[in-house]
Order: C-alpha cells, then sequence, then structure tokens
C-alpha cells in the first residue's frame, strides 16, 4: 500500500503466552508484527491452532498481549481498550446472538452499549435493516431466525457503529455457500467504503479473491507478509495454496 | 453508570423470556409454601387420623387377675356405647377429631375460641354433653372431651395365635411379643400383676406391665392410649376410695396445674419465626440460582460472551448489570416466598392454627424494614457467589453442578432457625447466614427491641461480606483464564 493512506492497525512484536496443565507455557502467539491500512483488506492466512484467533482476541482487547503492543486507530490495546473497542466492528461464527431477544432488540442493546444516542441509533438501524433485508424479521426471537438471517443480525451489529476497522475471525466457517457469499460481499463493500479490514481464514479460495495483502501464520509465528501477488509468486503453480504449503515446510517449525 | 442500566435492562428482558427462570424465580416460590403445607398438615393428619381410627388388637395376660379392671378397659377403648355418643353429638356440632386435636394442649381459651368461630353455644353443647354422661365425673373442659369421645380403637383380647409360641412364659415373653407387634398382629400388651385384686381391694397400687414398640407407630399410639384409659381408670378408683372413707375429693389432688399462657406471641408467632427466616434465605438462594447460571455459564455456552467483550463497556458495568439482575430475582423471589406465606394463613389447616392461638401474624412497618435490611445485603452475597461461580463455569451443566454443593452451605445456616436453644448473640451475630437466619427470627417473633446491637452488627457485617464478593466477582470477570477457559 502506499503512504498517503494512513495505518489503522500497527501490529508491533506480538506475543501471547497462555499457561498450559502442568504450568507448560504455550507461545499461542510469537512476536508478531505487521500493519494494516485504510481500505485494504489484510488477510491472516494460517491452519487451524496458527494462532489466527488468539492474535484477533488481542485485537479487540479480549484478551492482553503478554509482550508487545498494538495500536488501532492509534489507541493501544495495552492501555486504552475501551477507546479501541469503540473503533472496531468484530465479526466472527464464535459471536453468537441472544436467542431470546429479537433482532431489533439485540441490534438496539448493542448501540446503546456504543453509546449511541437513540434517534441517531433508531435512524441507523433503519437505514441497515433497509440495506440487509431485514425488515421482515425485525421482531422475529433471534433463535427463530436461520442461520442467513443470523447472520445478517451479525452484520448489522458488528457496523452500527460505522468503525474504522472491520475484524473477521473466520467470519464464513461452517456456513453455507450463499451465506458465505453475503459475507463476502460484505467484506468487499467495507473496503469500497474506505475500511481497514483484517480477515483470518484456511481458505485459500477467499485469499484468493479478497484480500490485498496476506500475513501468514503458522505456530504462532507470522512467516511472511506481503502482497497476494508476492505470496503467489512463491509456487511454481502460482497457486496461493502451493505457496502456503512452501512456506510453512521451508519454515521447518512443528505446529 | 448509564452501561449498567443498558445491561441491567437487556438481562433482565432476556431473563424474564426464559422459562426456567420464570419457574424458579415466581412459580416455585408462590406455589410450593401452600402446597408443603397442605401436605403436611392436613396429609399427615388425615394418615393420623385413619390409622387411630383402625382397630388394633391389645393382649391382656393375666386377665383372670382382675376381669372387671379388664372388662372396664374394654368398655373404655371401644369406640361404642357412650363414647360413641359423645363422639356424634359433637360431630352433629361440627366438631371433629381434628379439631379437638388442634386445641388439646392449649388453654380452655382456645376451646372457647374454637366454639364462637363454629359459632356454637358454650352453655347449650355443655349441658347437652352433661346430660349424655350423666353429670359423673366430669369436668367440661377440652381434655375431658377429648379423652372421652373418639377413644382409641381397641380389640383387647387374652389369647394370641399358638404358633406365635406362649407370652406367659416369662424366658420367650418379650421375644414372642416383639414378634406379634412386628407382623402387625399386636399393638400392645398389658401384664396384670397375679395379685392386682387384692392389691387394689385393700387400697394398694397395681403395677400395669404394658409392652410396645418405640419404631412403630401403631405401637405407641396403642400405648399412649393405653395410658390414657388407665389414668382415667386410676382416677376413678381414686375417687371411689376417698368416698368410701368420705374423704374430701381433694386429698389425693393436693396440687393441680393450671396452664395459662400470657397474651403474648403464641405457637402460631412461633413457627412462623422458625419458617419464614428458612423459607427467605432458600428462596433468595434459589430464585439468585437460575439467572446467575443463565447470564454466566449460559453466555458462554451460547456462544455471546465475545460479542459482549467487544462492546465498549468496562468489564465492571457488565458485572453489576448482570448482578443487579440476579439480585432483583433473589429478592422478588423471597418476598413472594413470604407473602404467599401471609396468604397460606388466610386460608386452611394455619388459618384454623392461627385463629386459635389468638394471636395474627404481622409486623410493623420497622420490623418489615429491618427484616429487609437483613435480607438485602445476604441476597447479595448469595447473588455474587452464585454469578462468580457461573462465570467460571464454562455450561450451563457446569455451573449447576458447582450451584449444587453451595446449595448445602446455604441451606444448613439457614436450618439454624429450627434448632430450639439457638440464641441469637455476639457469637452468632459473627456468623455469616447464620446470623441473618437468626436475626429474622428474632425481628419476626418481635424481639427486635432486644437486638438493635446485633442487627447492627449483623447488617454492617453482612453488607461488608457482600461488598467484597462483589469486587470479588468483579475482578474474576476480568480475569482472561476464568473468561477463556479451555
Amino acid at each position: 500500500m502506499d503512504a498517503s493512506t494512513p495505518a489503522r492497525v500497527e501490529v508491533e512484536g506480538l506475543s501471547k503466552v497462555f499457561r498450559g496443565p502442568k504450568h507448560k507455557q504455550i507461545k499461542a502467539v510469537d512476536d508478531v508484527s505487521f500493519t494494516a491500512h485504510a481500505g485494504e483488506i489484510f488477510g491472516l492466512l494460517g491452519a487451524n491452532g496458527a494462532g489466527k484467533t488468539t492474535t484477533l482476541r488481542v485485537l479487540s482487547t479480549m484478551l492482553s498481549p503478554t509482550a508487545g503492543d498494538a495500536r488501532l486507530c492509534g489507541f493501544s490495546v495495552v492501555r486504552r481498550p475501551e477507546e479501541v473497542r469503540r473503533r472496531i466492528g468484530f465479526l466472527s461464527t464464535a459471536t453468537s446472538l441472544y436467542g431470546r431477544l429479537t433482532a431489533r432488540e439485540m441490534v438496539i442493546y448493542f448501540g446503546r452499549l456504543h453509546g449511541m444516542a437513540p434517534a441517531a441509533l433508531e435512524a441507523r438501524r433503519q437505514e441497515l435493516f433497509e440495506l440487509f433485508g431485514m425488515q421482515s424479521f425485525a421482531d422475529v426471537r433471534c433463535d427463530k431466525l436461520s442461520t442467513g438471517m443470523k447472520q445478517k443480525v451479525s452484520i448489522v451489529r458488528s457496523v452500527l457503529h460505522d468503525p474504522e476497522v472491520m475484524i473477521f475471525d473466520e467470519p464464513t466457517a461452517g456456513l453455507d455457500v450463499l451465506t458465505s457469499r453475503t459475507i463476502v460481499a460484505f467484506v468487499q463493500d467495507c473496503r469500497a467504503r474506505g475500511k481497514c479490514v483484517i480477515f483470518s481464514t484456511h481458505i485459500m479460495d477467499e485469499v484468493d479473491q479478497l484480500c490485498d495483502r496476506v500475513g501468514v501464520i503458522h505456530a504462532g509465528r507470522l512467516l511472511a507478509c506481503e502482497p497476494l501477488d508476492a505470496l503467489r509468486a512463491r509456487a511454481p503453480s502460482r497457486r496461493v495454496g502451493d505457496a502456503f504449503v512452501a512456506l510453512v515446510e521451508s519454515a521447518g517449525v512443528q505446529p | 453508570m448509564s452501561a449498567v442500566g443498558t445491561v441491567f435492562r437487556k438481562e433482565l428482558l432476556d431473563v424474564l423470556r426464559d422459562r426456567r427462570t420464570l419457574l424458579f424465580m415466581l412459580v416455585i416460590p408462590t406455589l410450593s409454601i401452600p402446597l408443603m403445607m397442605w401436605l403436611t398438615a392436613d396429609l399427615v393428619t388425615s394418615f393420623m387420623e385413619k390409622m387411630a381410627r383402625k382397630q388394633v388388637d391389645v393382649l391382656v395376660l393375666n386377665a383372670e387377675a382382675a376381669p372387671d379392671l379388664v372388662e372396664e378397659l374394654r368398655q373404655r377403648s371401644n369406640p361404642m356405647g357412650l363414647a360413641l355418643q359423645l363422639s356424634r353429638l359433637l360431630e352433629s356440632r361440627g366438631l371433629t377429631e381434628k379439631d379437638l386435636s388442634l386445641v388439646k394442649g392449649e388453654d380452655p381459651r382456645a376451646f372457647e375460641r374454637l366454639l364462637t368461630a363454629r359459632g356454637i353455644d358454650r352453655d347449650e353443647l355443655m349441658g347437652e354433653v352433661r346430660g349424655l354422661m350423666g353429670a359423673q365425673e366430669f369436668e367440661p373442659n377440652v381434655a375431658s372431651l377429648i379423652g372421652s369421645a373418639f377413644p382409641p380403637n381397641f380389640r383387647v383380647v387374652t389369647e394370641l395365635d399358638k404358633d406365635l409360641g406362649d407370652p406367659r412364659d416369662p424366658a420367650q415373653r418379650e421375644a414372642v411379643l416383639l414378634q406379634a407387634v412386628r407382623t402387625d398382629r399386636l399393638g400392645a400388651a398389658v401384664l396384670l400383676p397375679a395379685d392386682a385384686r387384692e392389691r387394689l381391694a385393700r387400697g394398694d397400687t397395681a403395677e400395669l406391665q404394658v409392652f410396645y414398640l418405640d419404631s412403630s407407630d401403631r405401637s405407641t399410639l396403642a400405648f399412649k392410649g393405653l395410658e390414657g384409659i388407665f389414668r382415667s381408670m386410676g382416677k376413678r378408683i381414686t375417687a371411689e376410695r376417698l368416698a368410701e372413707r368420705q374423704l374430701p375429693p381433694g386429698l389425693a389432688s393436693p396440687l393441680k396445674l393450671k396452664p395459662t399462657r400470657l397474651p403474648g406471641p403464641g405457637l402460631l408467632i412461633k413457627i412462623m419465626g422458625q419458617l419464614l427466616p428458612y423459607m427467605i434465605l432458600i428462596f433468595a438462594f434459589l430464585g439468585a440460582l437460575y439467572p446467575a447460571i443463565d447470564l454466566g455459564a449460559g453466555e458462554k455456552e451460547r456462544g455471546t460472551l465475545e460479542t459482549l467483550l467487544v462492546a465498549p463497556v468496562s468489564r465492571l458495568s457488565l458485572v453489576l448489570g448482570k448482578f443487579l439482575v440476579v439480585l432483583l430475582a433473589a429478592l422478588v423471589s423471597a418476598v413472594l416466598a413470604t407473602v404467599s406465606l401471609g396468604l397460606s394463613l388466610q386460608i386452611g389447616f394455619l388459618a384454623e392454627l392461627s385463629l386459635l392461638s389468638g394471636g395474627t401474624f404481622s409486623f410493623s412497618f420497622l420490623e418489615g424494614a429491618m427484616a429487609l435490611a437483613m435480607i438485602l445485603p445476604v441476597s447479595c452475597i448469595f447473588s455474587a457467589l452464585l454469578l462468580a461461580l457461573s462465570i467460571f463455569a464454562k455450561s450451563f451443566k457446569e455451573g449447576q453442578s458447582y450451584a449444587g454443593p453451595l446449595q448445602l452451605v446455604v441451606i444448613m445456616p439457614a436450618f439454624v432457625s429450627f434448632l430450639p436453644g439457638v440464641e441469637l448473640d455476639w457469637f452468632m451475630a459473627s456468623m455469616p447466614v447464620v446470623n441473618v437466619s437468626l436475626a429474622l427470627k428474632e425481628i419476626f417473633t418481635g424481639n427486635l427491641d432486644q437486638h438493635w446491637g446485633h442487627m447492627g452488627l449483623i447488617f454492617l457485617s453482612t453488607s461488608v461480606c457482600a461488598g467484597l464478593l462483589l469486587w470479588a466477582a468483579a475482578w474474576w470477570f476480568r480475569r482472561e483464564q476464568v473468561l477463556f477457559r479451555s
């Protein structure tokens, strides 16, 4: 990315160590650094258990780093976690909905938690419900919604406060093709509106389709961080999957 | 702090839409008390009644030593003849055996109140009773009415089945009788001394040995019946001996006790003093249980915790909002239980009891406020504890399994209000939960003015304890190891 687009996410020497059974230390994230800018999709590519989710949980301030820091929109996740949370939208298959609330109540609740004024919140809700065609099930309880409907409610929940940074943690895991498409289209739309998007996945197709730059993470370490074309160039076949396997094998680290 | 309000409103709505919570918070506290009362009071008394009416065999050994004594026993223990007529008379006036047993140990005023409540004219009834009994050896009071009407139903026998063995043989007597009682062929046995007639004739005492089995309800009941019958017979013999010698009738009973209850808190107040603290503590805990598990472990199980954690509110606001909902549920449940108990007193068995004991259960504004001042901090303790456990648990099920043992920790101290002789002193006032149970007991039995110092200490110590636990729960909720256990 050129220097004209501002950096939104700056990760510096980020590490996260968990205490495992028998006081064994597990390095889930090991000295990871990268930068992501407004108007780009930064893909975090890695196998299951590579450290993608932990990295994104630290970025969204759910976990605090053992070492290093990350700044989102200039705010440190260590020192100003609430300011960071105000400016991010977080979406993953783990972020479920409250089944006993209706779609409308769910969205209003999170708008209030973001401190939005009632009138502005209602206007924003209407705009988004119309955009995603959700008026028909606005007053249906979330546990009665189909997977696709639920995903739409989750999307609205995550962009309600118009965040500068969107973080997606394997947002399509376990979803069917049609629902996945909604998500993919939404991610592209975020980029078009100048958001900085961090997108983790283990699906090579999605990387191909979406990402501007890719960080390959394996056993907690960032093996490469480069534009998509540069990553492709690592494999004779110029396919992302092959490039990924080549990278992991040459690194020689066991997960 | 508006975030706390937002979280509180949402969690309350969420919890109120959960059937399980509603069941534990609203339905169970409201229904369980009347149900329990109905079961214990009505069912148990009706079983007792059935048992009392059933005929039981009583064996008399050495009957030939005093045939007239045995004949009198036979008459007095048979619901035929005079006793039957008396029972019918009372029943025709609307007085059942159960009514009379209610006022049995009470002073005559309770009996008078029973008659007033039933609209029965006392003098008229007594006139009829006296007419029936022939004015002999009858004092118009409750004890003698109960003793004479509704007598135990015995069949007096002098022989046992041969296959059981011979009860006349002192060597095998106890074994034979035990076998007979255990196989329900016998309620109890009476052994007359061989010289019974001579002893009575010369003004001496005849010792009657009664065999019964402690562990059998039927046998104990038979023993009590025999005790009553022989006491009346003894009185009759005493009266005859005195009359024969032309001595004043009071000679053999120089001192007579006349229990007179002071017009203070009666039996009902005592029962309430024992029952209410227990109920309140149990229902405060049960009311908090499901919302607490739902708002902590439930959030993890359904995967909404992460959604919530990325919202820009402090963890403290989240904990406080959730805590307030749990606390509200605990209080609603405890208050509903109290109200339901109050209403149960207006109907059925307990209404009768409260009428007869002459006191109604009520408390002043000050007592109500003090009770609330005790209930509030202890409910905070339950809510904070349960919420902390629930946040630690990974699933609803795990949360429930942690709450199980905790339930015992609450029930045991709450039970202290039932223990006789445990009084609120400085030592007891320093025991958490136990002190609240005892404080509530003192408040509800009208002894608040004796315990201001203790109450102050209990309120302060319970509040401090609740504050610490809430602080611990908030700290707990900030720990990654707790939130993201795997």
